[in-house]
Parts: structure tokens; sequence; C-alpha cells
């Protein structure tokens, strides 16, 4: 119930589709509500835009392999703070970070009529393993002109986040979106946030 | 479909190898034996098979040298060419260029024989080896031996590796299916199922044995190592081999290979005195070595015994105060395993000199890193004046394991039997605080015991290991491991059974984190995280040392 | 269909003489690596005609032809021998041994001395 309820008032919320597999299919230049007139070949983007705090953030489509309600998750003691275990997807066992504890990102609270219990997960295809990464409420996706997202943002001061993680920053309508390279959030630096 | 040809080749490299090895091992006997007409009929046999294969399949070098090896070894035979030291460092450097044209066939690299060599060998068939000639030094090709095992295994491992992997996700399935099938209720359905886990253990037993070699295909290479290493310490070896025909799994055997032959080389270079030392203490010259294998239903154990001048504990003890290891005081009360467990941290090593053959700047410490990334243990056992024996024990495979499953804080947790020592429940009351720690005396033997939950998930900078008053309940089950030589008793919230399990490695990047040997699947479909022992006691020796601290 | 005994240590000289003469038809009814597996088998196989290796690791090949030969002394046995072994060879024939082939063989030495050792009565 909670889910759907969520489902339509984002629809409602928001210029984008909610399924993705259906968002591949479109065309490129349909159905974006909030472009201005563009020219017609401008190569396009496809996002799946997610929540952390009160921002919206965003990873490109191929670097996400799917979206699902997070599943049981084990806890692993002695592992870093944003680490928050290892999931059973499909046989695969995979670890489950949170980008609000890994960036120290202040959660926001929760909207009304959400269940917390419920989160999806965002499993990210980096080099030769998958890592879940978990959000509060349900990613969108989302198509956008390539010329809409401006690759060297000077104002980002105040994000928590390196800015070497961000590819760039998208605009749409009254939106902004930081767009994440998880590629290069997943490298050894990473890794090396973990006592070994 | 693997053509003919390439059937012949193989067929021909794997024995030509087997006879390789042989070779070696023979000719050390008849060094010690010259008279031996057995060894010298058998030396002549198997170069006259690697003559008349060389020649059949095309590898004319090979079969020229033979050859030559050959003629040499009958006029050795009919005592037409004496068995002296001159010729027995050719005779050793034409087997070992045997050796080298034969792992070559498969890498299309051409070696070309060290003409010296064959002018030498040329020398002594020609019987012109009297004192008039000189025979040449030869340089010698290969300075630093390596080992590789023959591959009688006619498939790439990697491909069983894949397999293994599959029926490792199998039974992962199979477990969950007969869970659900116990929770259905559906007879036709355990009917079903029951069959299925017999047909997939079947299968894994299968896929097991095609993984598994002899021993010996590692332990015959060891006779001419010991033999080289020997000449040039200046000692004189008796090398024993036993088991030879115990089986355990290519891969295992594989990283096992440069531990033993770092052992072989300390006990030949330190273990072992010199002839005249042996003589001045009453025992016989030649030292004695034995490399024996074992095997149960689970494991494996090769032990490598030598009966040289044994540990100097002393020794051991002041290196490790004076590396701070450990304080004067205490290593004072340490008893002898303790003492011999220094032998294995990282760059600990009492050499006092670096030979050719030992040292090198590895320690043991390098043995037991491979032994621990597969599961296994190393202890060691040595009395002074007497000898030293280290015991590999290994498991026979490396994806199934026998493990205990317990529970702490909600979370289900396995630890391999490997490192194992009895499970136990005691009253709290037995439980006595010690310093920062508790301890359990188990008949007659004080352990250490570490209450996991709060190891595991209380904070750090708030963990009490010595705090009883943190337990739960009065009776406590006590999983006692083993690691080191040192026993810890680890409290755990539930204890459940044992079982056979599928460890899957850790995936990235939290295969970093030592403290867990992989995951399992258990059939209810949860994750299990499988504790890494060596790592456990690591993180625990770790810990206590911080507490003292604060 | 003709079947031969095969006597040699080398699994490999097996393999290839086993391919030749399952190749060109007869039937190879065993393969002995040594004099023991060798008298045993062409006990328990009794073979039209056995190819024997004259060195094995544990009998001389002319005492296990001497064993056939005892116990049938109408057995056909080829000998295998390598360059240099003439004497032996010349020995065996002595011993009642019907022909012999030097190795390295071809293909058509040895189906030639083969069916020729066959035919004979």
């Amino acid at each position: 119930m909670a889910k759907q309820t969520q489902t339509a008032d984002k629809t409602a919320e928001k210029p984008a589709e909610n399924d993705k597999a259906a968002a591949m299919d479109a065309p490129a230049a349909e159905g974006k509500k909030a472009a201005e007139p563009q020219p017609v070949k401008e190569e396009m983007v496809h996002l799946i835009v997610f929540k952390l705090g009160a921002e919206y953030y965003a990873i490109k489509i191929e670097q996400v392999k799917e979206v699902n309600i997070t599943p049981a998750t084990t806890r692993m003691p002695r592992t870093p703070h944003f680490v928050k275990g290892v999931a059973n997807i499909r046989g695969d066992i995979i670890a489950i970070i949170d980008l609000e504890d890994r960036f120290n990102i202040r959660p926001a609270p929760l909207l009304d009529g959400l269940n917390p219990d419920l989160t999806y997960t965002l499993v990210i295809e980096a080099k030769g393993y998958s890592i879940g990464v978990t959000v509060k409420e349900m990613p969108q996706s989302l198509n956008l002109p390539i010329s809409k997202i401006d690759k060297a943002p000077s104002f980002l001061q105040d994000v928590n986040i390196s800015e070497n993680f961000i590819e760039g920053l998208a605009r749409t309508g009254d939106r902004l979106i930081i767009v994440l390279d998880m590629h290069k959030i997943l490298t050894q630096d990473e890794v090396r946030e973990l006592p070994g | 479909m693997k053509s003919r040809e390439q059937e012949y080749k193989e067929i021909f490299i794997a024995e030509a190898l087997e006879y390789f090895d042989a070779l070696n091992r023979h000719i050390s006997t008849l060094e010690k034996q010259p008279d031996d007409e057995q060894t010298l009929a058998e030396i002549f046999r198997l170069l006259h098979n690697m003559k008349a294969n060389s020649k059949a399949i095309g590898y004319l070098q090979i079969s020229d040298v033979s050859h030559k090896l050959e003629t040499a070894f009958s006029l050795i035979r009919n005592k037409e060419l004496a068995f002296s030291d001159e010729v027995v460092t050719v005779l050793f450097d034409g087997i070992d260029l045997l050796g080298e044209l034969i792992t070559n066939i498969d890498s299309n690299q051409e070696a070309e024989p060290d003409p010296v060599l064959l002018r030498n060998l040329d020398i002594i068939v020609e019987n012109l080896s009297d004192s008039a000639i000189e025979l040449a030094k030869v340089q010698k090709y290969n300075t630093s031996k390596n080992l590789s095992l023959s591959d009688l295994v006619y498939i790439q491992i990697k491909k069983l590796d894949h397999l293994m992997n599959l029926v490792g996700e199998l039974m992962i399935d199979r477990d969950r299916i007969l869970s659900i099938s116990k929770d259905m209720g559906n007879e036709e359905l355990k009917t079903v199922s029951s069959h299925l886990y017999r047909i997939t253990e079947d299968l894994q037993y299968s896929v097991m044995d095609a993984r598994l070699v002899n021993i010996g295909s590692l332990f015959n290479k060891f006779p001419r190592i010991v033999r080289d290493i020997a000449a040039a310490e200046k000692k004189e070896v008796d090398l024993e081999l036993i088991g030879q025909d115990i089986q355990i799994d290519r891969n295992i055997l594989q990283i096992m290979t440069d531990s033993l032959l770092h052992l072989v080389r300390n006990a030949v270079t330190h273990g072992l005195e010199t002839p005249a030392e042996r003589e001045k203490k009453e025992k016989p010259r030649m030292g004695h070595l034995t490399l024996s294998a074992k095997s149960d239903r689970e494991n494996v154990l090769i032990e490598l015994a030598d009966d040289g001048k044994g540990m100097d504990f002393k020794l051991i003890k002041r290196t490790a105060v004076e590396r701070h290891l450990i304080t004067a005081d205490a290593a004072e009360g340490l008893t002898e395993a303790e003492v011999l467990s220094f032998l294995f941290e990282p760059g600990f090593s009492t050499a006092k000199e670096v030979t050719e053959f030992s040292g090198r700047g590895v320690g043991l410490d390098v043995v037991k890193n491979a032994i621990d990334s597969i599961g296994g243990r190393l202890m060691v056992k040595s009395e002074k004046g007497k000898g030293t024996t280290f015991s590999m024990q290994l498991p026979t495979s490396i994806a199934v394991k026998g493990a205990l499953l317990f529970e702490v804080d909600e979370i289900f947790y396995a630890i391999p039997l490997i490192h194992t020592e009895q499970v136990i429940a005691l009253d709290k009351d037995e439980l006595h605080e010690v310093g920062d720690v508790m301890i359990a005396d188990l008949k007659g033997e004080a352990i250490t015991v570490v209450y996991l939950h709060e190891l595991l998930n209380t904070d750090e900078h708030q963990m009490r290991l010595g705090d009883k008053s943190r337990l739960k309940g009065q009776v406590q089950n006590i999983v006692v491991v083993s690691y080191n030589n040192r026993k810890i008793g680890l409290i755990v919230d539930k204890l459940y059974r044992q079982q056979d399990i599928v460890v899957k490695p850790m995936s990235k990047p939290l295969d970093r984190i030592d403290l867990y040997g992989g995951v399992t699947l258990l059939g209810t479909g949860k994750v299990c995280l499988v504790l890494d022992v060596p790592a456990t006691t690591r993180y625990f020796m770790n810990r206590r040392q911080a507490q003292e601290h604060v | 269909m003709k079947r031969i005994l095969i006597v040699d240590d080398s699994f490999y000289m097996r393999t290839l003489l086993k391919n030749m003469l399952s190749d060109a038809g007869y039937e190879v009814v065993g393969e002995a690596p040594n004099g023991q597996t060798a008298l045993e088998l062409a006990k328990e196989t009794k073979p039209d005609l056995i190819t024997l290796d004259v060195i094995l690791p544990d009998n001389t090949g002319l005492d296990v032809l001497k064993g056939i030969k005892a116990e049938q002394p109408d057995m056909k046995v080829i000998i295998v021998s390598a360059v240099g072994q003439e004497v032996i060879v010349n020995e065996a024939m002595e011993y009642g041994a019907k022909s012999y082939i030097v190795k390295p063989f071809s293909e058509e030495k040895v189906l030639e001395v083969v069916s020729k050792v066959l035919a004979e009565d």
C-alpha cells in the first residue's frame, strides 16, 4: 500500500517516469515536459534520480544494474559505519552501503505516509562486482539533453561530497540534481575507508 | 575436440615429467649406493623409454640427451665408467636439462642445450673421462629452482574451479528447497528433494574427487632438492617419504608448494647439524628428515620432522623481548607452545646467517599466511637436541568445509571445524575475571575466554573484555578455537549444528575486511558470516592490548 | 576380429600402439604395463597375438616371453625393441618370438608385421 501511495505522489510531483524499463524504451526526445524547446538531434542522457538528505542526486543508468526493494540485510560487525551489511540478491551476496552515512549527509525528515522500513536499493555495477546503495524514496527515471548537465560546477563548496565524485550538475525545471560518478566512488579510495 | 596429436603430446609430457621426477629420486639413491643394481636398471629403463617416446613423437633434442645419458648409465652398469663426483655432476646436469626440455615443450620456446654440457656428456659417453681431460664446469642455467606440479589432470584447473563453484551454488539452492519442502509438508516434494539431496552430494564428491592429485607429485621432487641443499651445506641427510599416495586438492597442493620448500630448506640448513656436530652429540652422522602425509575424512595432515638440534627456546624468548613482542617478565612464564608461536610473527627469524638456500628474508610467517589462506592449521613441536616437527593440517577441498553454526546478537556465524577444538557449556561462576580478560579452567588448562558479542558489537572505546557482568544468562556456550598454538574460548549466544557449508568469498569491497573468511547461505535463505579464526584471534589480541593502554 | 594384447611400460607407447591397431580393425583386449600383469592378462584374455616390450620394470621381456611360452606354446609374440638391442631380439627369436618391431616405428611397419604374423599358421 505504502509503495503505491508513494508512487502516485511522485508521478504527480515530478516530470519523470516510474518504470525504468519503459523509460529506457521510450524515444529520447519524448516526454520531457520540463525541457525547453531544443534541437531534435541533441544527445540525451538517462539518469536514475534519488534523494539523499534534502537534495536530489542521480546516477547514469549505465551504472545501475537494477532497482529493488531492499532485501533483508545481515549486519556485519566491525565494518565502516556506512556499510549496512550484506544481502542476498538472487544468489549473489553483495555489500549494501548508505551514501548519506558515507558523506555525512543529514537525513531529511521522512515524508508522511512513507514506511520507514521500506527502502530501495540501487544495484550498481562496478568493475567485476556489484554493490547496493540504499535510498529512502523510490528512485525515478529521467531523460534529459546532455547540455543540461553542467560539467564544471563551481558552487559546490556546501556539498559534503568530494568534487572528484561529482560528474556534473543537472538542471531541470526548478530542480538541481547532483550527478554522481559511482565508479569513482567505488574505487580504491573508498576501500581504504575500510579497516583491514 | 582434442586432436589425436594434442592428446599424444599431453600424454607424452605427463609421462616424461613423471620419469623426470623418478630419475631425480633414483639418482639421489644411486649417489649413496652406487652399486645398487636395481636402481641402475630402473634408471636405465626410464631413460630408455624417454628416448623411444621422444623419438616417436619427434622431440629429437630430448631423445638425443636421453640417449647420451642412457649410454652413460649402461657404461656405469657394466663398470666401464666410475660413478665419480665429476661424473655425477654431469649426470645431474644432464637430467636437469631433460627436465627443462620437457617443460619447454609447452611454452613453445626453443631451449638451446648448453654446448658445454653436451660436450661433457660426450666425454663421459666416449669413456675419455680419465684425469687428462678436465670436464668443463657448466654454467648453472637454473640458479633458483622453481617447482611446478605435473599436470596429470588433463583438464584446466580453472574449469574444475568453475565446476566446483557451480556445485556450491547448487548445494545452497538444494538446502533451500529441502527447507521449503519441510515447511510445506508435501510428501511428493519431500521425496524429490531428498533425492535431489543425494544426487548433489554425489556430484559434490565427484567434482572434489576430480580435483584430487597424489601428494607424491610434490613429495617426489624433494629427494633431489634435499640432496642439492645438503651438498651445498655440507650435510648428510637421509630423506624418508611417507604417504605419497594420499590425495589432496590440486590447488591446495599448489599453494603448499612454496611453503613446503621453505620448511625443507630450513630443516636442512638450520635444523640439522653437520656430521661432525652430530657425532659429537652421539647421533648418527646422517641427519634424518621425514616428510609424511596422512588423511582422515576431512583433512590431510602433512608433517615434516627432523632429528636436528631443535629450536633454541631461550633465543626465541630473547628475540621476542628485543622486538617488544612481550615483556621480559611475561616471557619467563610462557609455555613452550607459546614461545614457539613467536616464530610465526612477521619477519621473526632466529637464523644468524643467511645461507644460499635458507633465509632469503622469508620467514615462517609467510608459510603461516599461505596455510591460513586455505583455512588450514600450522603447528610446531620442538625439543632441544632432539629435533623439530612442523605439522600442517589442510582441508581436502577449498570450497566445501565442515563448520559449526552459531548465533550472536541475532546474526548467524560459522566457524570452520578445522579451527574448533571443542564445544562446552560453563556456568558463569566458572569464568574468572583475570586482569582484562576472562579465564576458564578446562581440565587444568587455563583458557582465555572472550564474549563474542562484546568483541564484535560493543563500541571499541567502551569494550570491556574482562567484565563478566556483560554476559547474558547463567550458562555460557563456549566454542574453543585454536590458532597458532593458542586456544581461545568464544562465548556465543546460541549454538546450532555442525554442517557442511559452501563458503563464498566476500564480495568487493568487503573482501578487504579480514575478520570474515566469506559468507554462506543457509537453507532458510539467510546469510551466514564465516568468521576467520586467525583474524578474530588477532583482533582480540589487539583489543586486549588497547584496553591495557587505557 | 583378431585380438591383441599390448605389453609396454610406457603409457605413451601403449596409447600409440593401441590407436594404430584398433584403427586398423584389431581388437586390443588388454594393456599390461609390467611383466606380472602381462602374464596374467595373457592367461586371462588368450589373445591371438602379443606385442612385447623387452624392457619392463619388474621383469625382463625375455622372462615374460618364456613364461608365456611355457603356458601357451603356440602364442604369437612380436618383440618391440629399440635400436641397440639386437642381442636381446635374437635371443627372443630363439625362444619363439615370431617377429620384431624397432622403436620408433611407423604405422605401416607395425601393421605389416602384425598382419604377416597373424596370417602364419
